[in-house]
């Protein structure tokens, strides 16, 4: 241990960002080479990144790492917060990041492969990005390489969908990206500095209208990414209509990623406890309403977008609850969410490739054709729905717990309403393990595998989801301390400030 | 007019701002929606250059003697606007491929007659 100890001291968090950059950029150089070699590049980054993250995590549960860009002192340069919650997240995104990209070593087969990769790079590191940044508007630069990475692999395909949802998607983005960056500039002319931490110390100095206008603008601009309800018109369209490891991503990483830079803003910077009220509503019923529309999908694809709506609302409705529990769930059902999701589309994407369809009625003894893919997908649709041993289900059931533990009436019906919307999650995705291994094909039956690459990667995310279910007490530890970082505000301004 | 005088800059930014966003709002054609995009982006990018300005201020460089701190401009906004700006091209020159690649596949231009992906 103390080799490694040592070796933690050694690791910089700025390579997080660092590395998967250059290696973006260093794309088109590699392939002057040989052209086989670079989608392997991907894989290389984040197999890195994983483990830096990995190592990072405890030195960071004792102490949260600042890294001080150019050497000034915190409120006068830009600076990377590598706290519990930073970390979490980075981890998160290297391990989804790892994983689909091992999917789409034999996934990506058409179009221009090497612009894939590259703009795979720079959504991830977009993302890595904005989680570890101490500076507002640095935090907006990292959010803009997401969104325009993400438009571009939303429209990869060429085709008629693609297109019309990449135009969406940026027509909305970019007004949500405008109304971020106004809400930035008020804050600066108030406050004359962009440091997160130092804003969020002078932030109860300032009169509460002159704040409150900044905050609506910047949690109306970043939830659009977010997609919390009146602003999620693209992500059915976006998510349904991308390749489906960029689905993976954008369902597990993107969204997810925005939703961290709202709670930030929100628990951070504003300490806005007045305010959850809000959006504990605005989460139920961004719940339902993606509950209820994916229910009435046929395309699997688009029911899976939904189903993302409805979990947003779920995170949402657990971080607004604002005590510890509410917030460990929050994350709790974030990683949840993230693995689930994440291997629920790219299962899809191989029994759409075989099937020929994205037609949920088109996949009738896919149980028969596709065994394991089928039984990854039913993995996968189980642990969203929230059923043991899966992970789905401690993450539900501290959420529940969480609700209860206010004592009030209130959050009990809303809990209520919850479940409600679970046991609609639960039905249209038990219809859909219903057709693939209850219902017999006209088709040949034809026994076809997922290429082993596709494989491997399904089968590390349904072991994640199996052992993390089992053993919720592995991740308990950085849950706890990323919960207290979000709520303790005070200790994380003291830790960048000094 | 002192009113107008001292507020000129954010009357104008946040004239475009409405502006940029009522034509994204109201126009079908999609060439009009990018340019809405486009003056919505000037707008932001004014206002944050008229947060840190000063009349009769100088650049803050310490060319000339007797200068002192208080007659010059903020840099930190025109930094922040200049990286606004580059970003805003990038996001411009996506939109517009993307409308050539639109029009390719419909023929047409108009938002209204291009409703394939629905609720």
């Amino acid at each position: 241990m103390g080799e490694l100890s040592l070796l933690s001291n050694g690791v910089n968090p700025v390579l997080l960002v660092v590395v998967p950059l250059a290696l973006a950029f260093a794309v088109p150089l590699i392939g002057f080479v040989s052209k086989k070699i670079i989608k392997y590049i991907p894989v290389v980054a984040f197999l890195f990144n994983l483990i830096v993250a990995l190592l990072l995590i405890p030195s960071v549960l004792k102490q949260p790492i600042v890294v001080k860009i150019g050497g000034f002192a915190p409120p006068f340069c830009i600076n990377l917060v590598a706290g519990p919650i930073g970390i979490l997240f980075s981890a998160l995104i290297a391990l989804a990041g790892l994983l689909v990209s091992i999917y789409a070593l034999n996934y990506i087969r058409e179009g221009p492969q090497e612009k894939y990769h590259i703009l795979y790079l720079l959504l991830l590191t977009g993302a890595t990005g904005v989680v570890l940044t101490g500076d507002i508007f640095n935090l907006f630069v990292f959010f803009e390489i997401l969104c325009i990475s993400s438009y571009a692999l939303v429209a990869y395909l060429g085709n008629k969908a693609g297109i019309e949802s990449s135009i969406k998607y940026l027509i909305q983005g970019s007004v949500g990206s405008s109304l971020l960056l106004l809400g930035i500039g008020l804050l600066y002319g108030q406050f004359g500095t962009l440091n997160m931490a130092d804003i969020a110390n002078q932030i109860h100095s300032a009169s509460s209208p002159s704040i409150f206008v900044p905050m609506v603008l910047m949690i109306t601009g970043l939830g659009v990414e977010a997609a919390i309800f009146p602003l999620n018109a693209w992500l059915p369209d976006a998510h349904s209509s991308a390749p489906s490891s960029i689905s993976a991503i954008l369902s597990g990483i993107a969204i997810e990623v925005g939703l961290y830079a709202v709670i930030r803003v929100l628990f951070t910077i504003f300490d806005a406890s007045n305010f959850l009220m809000f959006f504990v509503f605005l989460g139920v019923l961004t719940l339902l309403i993606g509950e209820m529309c994916a229910f009435s999908q046929k395309n699997i694809k688009r029911m899976l977008a939904y189903s993302s709506i409805g979990q947003i609302g779920l995170i949402v409705f657990a971080f607004s609850i604002a005590n510890t529990y509410g917030v460990t769930g929050g994350f709790f059902q974030l990683i949840s969410h993230t693995l689930g999701k994440g291997l629920l589309f790219l299962a899809a994407g191989y029994m759409i490739y075989r099937s020929g369809s994205m037609d949920i009625s088109t996949f009738e003894g896919m149980g028969k054709r596709m065994p394991l893919t089928s039984l990854f997908f039913t993995v996968g649709a189980f642990s969203i729905v929230g059923l043991p041993p899966f992970i789905g289900f401690p993450s539900k059931f501290m959420i529940v717990r969480a609700a209860l533990s206010t004592g009030e009436l209130l959050f009990t019906i809303l809990i209520g309403i919850v479940l409600l919307g679970t046991v609609i999650e639960g039905a249209y995705f038990f219809r859909v393990v219903q057709v693939i291994y209850f219902k017999k094909g006209n088709g040949n039956p034809e026994r076809k595998k997922a290429p082993i690459s596709g494989l491997i990667s399904m089968f590390i995310f349904v072991i994640l989801i199996l052992v993390i279910g089992v053993y919720p007490n592995l991740i308990t530890k950085i849950l706890n301390s990323a919960a207290s970082e979000l709520l303790n505000r005070i200790d994380y301004i003291r830790s960048v400030l000094g | 007019m002192s009113f107008l005088h001292n507020y000129i800059y954010y009357i104008g930014a946040f004239g475009l701002i409405f502006i940029g966003l009522f034509i994204i709002l109201v126009k079908h054609n999609l060439i009009k929606v990018i340019i809405g995009i486009s003056i919505l982006e000037t707008g932001v990018n004014l206002f944050l250059i008229a947060v840190g300005y000063i009349s009769k201020g100088t650049a803050p460089i310490f060319s000339k003697p007797g200068i002192n701190a208080n007659q010059m401009v903020d840099p930190v906004p025109q930094a922040l606007v200049l990286t606004a700006i580059v970003i805003g091209v990038a996001v411009l020159a996506m939109a517009l491929s993307l409308a050539i690649r639109l029009y390719k596949h419909y023929g047409t231009l108009d938002l209204r007659k291009i409703k394939e992906q629905r609720w």
